[in-house]
């Protein structure tokens, strides 16, 4: 069957569109707002108009990063909320008009691991930081007006007016949402909440604590409030984050700039009188990463790990350790959910006021502005800052 | 009814053989000495019989640290029966049949009565001291009278021994006191981190990196769980025609592979990594293989080797990111007084195999050669014999 065409219908097959997009050109400098090409989508493919998109740390760290896996000029961002402009052919899951989350998890639905109840990890499109559509290799759908082919980021690429997804990393959600809450399920509240219901399954009573009070981390908190969590001890760098962390259910803060000699996971014993049920690193260090497994609880304690660290980097930890206090490591992406069956039970907490998501949203400018939130993230004055297209 | 009566020694020292490590690395001594009767919650017992696990070994060697000292008697896995017991001690008579176990299990505090794992609160130590209660009291004297030093709560060679009830677990006489022996320490720890720890489902994909008495059991543990894939990893090809009897379905000899790394190779074999891999050495380098032989988005590394050398763990975040989740445990998760009889009754429903763990059986006066039998990689368990 033809690209469009059905039962004799003269519908013409996708054409590129020409549209704006933030393009980054070079590692650490500002985006540059230009006009490209997308390309229609392929088979499997759907192609996508933004209607909002926010910026995650994680943008941020591949932007700075002068070495593989980063590389330019790239079109970033993969936290939107879209509508289908064109479907490709053999895609029946949506159609035009339908109100899309992007994901940068794929989610095939086929494999073994998606298949699996323990694993969010897919295994037909195993997570990589490529500068490619998923499915097709080496293959782009974006260009510049010189033809010069511009790289994809997390299976996404949100700032641009146009994308194409693979169905793969598209759900469907329910239009009435607004679309400013309904984005951060795309990426940085589904990972927060996600790491505390799914992956750590924090229980009532719990004592938890989040290094790193980001969107990340408050998700988290949020997630261990949900959860019935009794105390949610927030650690972070700026005193002003204690103030907001409270918002999201942080009851008791820890600066870790100003523990005078004491190591942060040396305050947190005391504080837990031997360690917390379960810790999270939301910042995206080994470092962190060894001190939240040195103040988890030994015997069943749970340190996740949630940050994205520089590519190559390694977490140290003592073998005795280990070996003789029975705690448990454990890293995830995407808080461990499964894009397409958790995403819509997510949203059916919010749309039953359980989940709050105002008070991730600090900040909203149209999307021409983007260096502006780049600039609001580094200096850590914003949570999520919303940019609008047209 | 009457109490049984109980030993002529009870309350009074016993005189008797021990091998004494005097110094590390060398070869054990033979030696008469004195074993003080047991105080308070402390149970005296008379060593059937004891084997050699390499954690023994690795406590032999060490020479520096807060963990040596000297003069010690080893070993931890063993079998007897109760001589005489001290105050407080319920549920234990002379004659009965009791292991010895080295990691605590008090019952009351609030870990023992969780079902997460079997850390016991009350009675987790760096194992530091001589006696669980006594802190540096010893229970041993050689013959002019000097302390001696005792090893992990247990120090089982020797003829007789005082241990703390929290590391005492009754155990039913109709099993054959050899094979009850290997529940003390080695197959327990193997089969338990199969079944409790990593709670290995039917129809799993399992890769053992080791396969000395901790792997085998834990290859044990994995087919009685209905693995469906049991991959071994030994220096020693050997180790799979006994694996075989365990439930091995593959080997890999990290010899053999080439420029290939073990992880790539396992990779290869399962369709992108094993559900659940387990370290049984004690190398900070194998468990890194190990921990990337598993499958992103599910995989789960036990570590239950001792490092040999305290060398640090190094992981690649990224490789953790991707779902994956490591932990180490002590006696395979196993809470001792309440799954060790579950594991006797499984061997005697002829479901464990516990038999083909022995391969060699020397008098106990022998036992530092059963020291180089492990040591030279021939041999399993080694039972060492105290009356025969």
């Amino acid at each position: 069957m033809e690209n469009g065409n059905s039962s004799g219908d003269t519908k013409s097959s996708p054409k590129p569109i020409r549209c704006k997009a933030a393009v980054s050109r070079k590692a650490g400098e500002p985006l540059v707002m230009e006009e490209i090409m997308v390309a229609p989508p392929q088979p499997c493919e759907v192609r996508i108009r933004i209607i909002c998109t926010t910026l995650c740390y994680s943008d941020i760290t591949f932007w700075k990063l002068q070495v593989p896996p980063a590389c330019f000029p790239r079109i970033l961002g993969h936290e939107a909320i879209g509508v289908v402009e064109s479907v490709g052919e053999n895609v029946t899951e949506v159609v035009e008009g339908d109100t899309v989350l992007p994901t940068f998890m794929s989610d095939c639905g086929d494999c073994v691991d998606c298949k699996s109840h323990k694993s969010n990890l897919c295994s037909k499109f195993p997570f990589k930081v490529s500068p490619w559509m998923p499915r097709y290799e080496n293959s782009s759908r974006f260009t510049d007006l010189n033809g010069n082919t511009l790289f994809h980021f997390l299976n996404v690429s949100s700032f641009s007016e146009y994308t194409v997804l693979d169905v793969a990393n598209v759900v469907k959600i329910d239009p009435s949402i607004p679309p400013s809450h309904a984005c951060l399920f795309s990426c940085g509240v589904s990972t927060g909440v996600g790491a505390a219901w799914e992956t750590a399954k924090v229980e009532k009573g719990s004592t938890v604590v989040i290094f790193g009070l980001g969107s990340i981390g408050l998700a988290v908190a949020e997630g261990a409030r949900l959860c019935g969590a009794s105390r949610i001890i927030g650690v972070d760098v700026n005193p002003s984050k204690f103030e907001l962390g409270q918002k999201f259910g942080v009851t008791e803060f820890v600066n870790s700039k100003t523990c005078e000699n004491k190591r942060v996971s040396e305050v947190i014993n005391e504080m837990t009188s031997g360690g917390a049920d379960y810790c999270f690193e939301c910042v995206g260090s080994s470092s962190l990463v060894q001190e939240a497994y040195a103040c988890c609880r030994q015997g069943w304690g749970k340190t996740i790990t949630l940050g994205v660290d520089q590519p190559g980097s390694q977490i140290c930890l003592d073998s005795f350790d280990v070996l003789h206090h029975g705690k448990i490591l454990m890293g995830c992406l995407f808080g461990g959910l499964k894009a397409k069956t958790h995403i819509p039970l997510l949203l059916k907490r919010y749309l039953s006021n359980e989940l709050e998501l105002d008070k991730f949203v600090t900040h909203e400018m149209k999307f021409e502005e983007i260096n502006n939130a780049f600039q609001l993230l580094l200096e850590g004055k914003c949570i999520r800052c919303v940019l609008w297209m047209g | 009814m009457d109490k049984a009566p109980f030993s002529s020694n009870e309350g009074k020292p016993i005189k008797c053989k021990a091998a004494i490590c005097k110094k590390a690395g060398e070869a054990l001594v033979i030696e008469e000495i004195q074993v003080d009767p047991p105080q308070a919650y402390e149970v005296r017992i008379k060593i059937l019989c004891t084997s050699l696990c390499h954690s023994d070994v690795t406590f032999w060697k060490l020479d520096s640290g807060p963990l040596a000292k000297f003069p010690r008697i080893l070993g931890h896995e063993a079998v007897g029966v109760v001589e005489s017991i001290g105050e407080y001690v319920d549920g234990l008579k002379q004659g009965d049949v009791v292991l010895p176990v080295f990691h605590p299990y008090c019952g009351e505090c609030r870990d023992c009565k969780s079902s997460k794992s079997n850390w016991c609160a009350r009675f987790a130590d760096e194992h530091l001291s001589n006696t669980r209660r006594y802190g540096m009291a010893s229970r041993f004297r050689d013959s002019s009278g000097e302390v001696i030093h005792h090893l992990l709560y247990v120090s089982s060679f020797s003829e007789y021994t005082v241990v703390d009830i929290a590391h005492l677990v009754k155990i039913s006489p109709e099993i054959p006191v050899d094979k009850a022996s290997l529940l003390s320490c080695g197959v327990s720890t193997g089969v338990g981190a199969a079944w409790k720890v990593a709670d290995v489902e039917e129809g799993s994909t399992v890769a053992i990196f080791g396969l000395g008495a901790v792997g085998l059991a834990v290859a044990e543990g994995a087919r009685l769980r209905g693995a469906k894939q049991i991959i071994g990893v030994d220096l020693n090809s050997d180790k799979f025609e006994l694996g075989r009897q365990f439930g091995l379905t593959d080997f890999v000899n990290p010899t053999l592979c080439g420029e290939k790394k073990i992880s790539e190779v396992i990779r290869e074999m399962t369709g992108g990594g094993v559900d659940y891999s387990f370290e049984c050495v004690g190398l900070a380098s194998l468990l890194r293989e190990a921990f990337i032989s598993t499958r992103t988005g599910s995989g789960k590394t036990i570590m239950l080797g001792m490092e040999k050398h305290a060398a640090p763990i190094s992981l690649a975040s990224f490789d953790l990111l991707k779902g994956r989740s490591v932990c180490g445990s002590l006696f395979g998760g196993l809470k001792s007084k309440v799954d060790i009889p579950i594991l006797v009754d499984s061997y005697l429903k002829k479901e464990l195999n516990l038999d083909s763990f022995i391969t060699h059986e020397l008098n106990f006066e022998e036992i530092n050669k059963a020291f180089d039998l492990l040591e030279e990689g021939k041999s399993i368990r080694c039972i060492l014999w105290m009356d025969k």
